[in-house]
């Protein structure tokens, strides 16, 4: 499953603080790694994922470039508010491709998940691709 | 359509004009301040930006910020990581001109070594009879410290426009280069 374009399972992006019509925020849940959501200014910046279901989520990957600060939140209700942290995770940087990271989660489950990118190693930055493991 | 967003931090000596710039910036050119009213921290504005011949735009979140000593360290917190810089000197001051550079490393100490698009600001050009800097000496130290120089009058409304559109085209090319980069990695 982490494999596959979350789009496939109906998940969406339901918010975005970013958007260039060129690079747009389904652009992460399309399972390609060459289309990718850009920001376009200034931290922090936010996005969140919608589940059909609720799904049981035990590995978050994310591919991006240039994310310096990373924190992950999630929900389990209908209504997309009343987040709890569930990771913060410093990226590494990388130069010459994508920044690949795996992040473990307990397992238990959500019907949305929010991620902030509290900062970067540059004035933009981009991802690429969201994969969750059940 | 893409609208991109900058932190713009307004540095210089105080009573150069940054404030009464800045309303300029933001009423284009419709309201100059003509009581000198000392800013003590750091003043909030927005502006959006047009690119010319796009449908692109930059929101500029404009920080005003006071530049009496007293208060300097207390703005500095609020600049956060700045997305381009505007350092601004009153031509009739040439101490306001040889502040240009430190108030330029304070603002610099603040990007996280990023490369940050910036403009110099000669102020006050209606009083040229009074003129210590001469636009070719500042113009010279600008392009040495790779910033665009503007000369303007807050008071005539006179090149306003200039400064914050040349930083916002600077922010928009770095966009435009940083997204074709990207695209060449996936």
């Amino acid at each position: 499953m982490i494999n596959a374009a979350l789009s496939t399972f109906g998940a969406q992006v339901v918010l975005a603080t970013s958007s260039d019509e060129n690079h747009p925020p389904e652009n992460i849940t399309d399972g390609k790694t060459e289309t990718f959501w850009m920001s376009t200014g200034m931290f922090p910046q936010e996005l969140i994922i919608r589940f059909p279901d609720n799904m049981k989520v035990s590995l978050i990957s994310v591919h991006s470039f240039n994310v310096k600060r990373l924190r992950i939140e999630k929900n389990a209700q209908e209504e997309a508010d009343k987040f709890e942290v569930v990771a913060e995770k410093e990226f590494e940087q990388t130069e010459n491709g994508l920044q690949i990271n795996d992040i473990t989660l307990d397992g238990s489950t959500a019907t949305h998940l929010r991620f902030l990118i509290l900062s970067g190693y540059d004035h933009f930055v981009s991802v690429h691709k969201v994969g969750v493991q059940a | 359509m893409v609208k991109l967003r900058a932190r713009c931090i307004i540095v210089g000596d105080a009573a150069v004009g940054k404030s009464a710039l800045s309303q300029m910036f933001r009423s284009d050119g419709g309201h100059f301040q003509k009581n000198y009213s000392m800013t003590a921290g750091v003043e909030l504005l927005l502006k959006s930006v047009n690119i010319p011949e796009t449908s692109d735009s930059v929101g500029q979140y404009i920080f005003d910020s006071a530049g009496r000593e007293t208060f300097v360290g207390a703005c500095e917190k609020m600049w956060g990581q700045p997305s381009v810089v505007c350092v601004v000197f009153d031509i009739t001051s040439l101490a306001s001109f040889n502040s240009c550079s430190r108030w330029l490393e304070r603002v610099r100490a603040h990007c996280n070594g990023l490369q940050v698009p910036g403009v110099l600001v000669g102020n006050k050009s209606d009083l040229s009879s009074r003129r210590e800097v001469e636009a070719a000496v500042a113009q010279e130290w600008a392009q040495s410290q790779g910033l665009q120089y503007h000369e303007t009058s807050a008071k005539d409304m006179e090149n306003c426009d200039a400064p914050l559109l040349s930083l916002a085209q600077a922010f928009y090319s770095l966009y435009q280069d940083r997204r074709q980069m990207i695209q060449g990695l996936g």
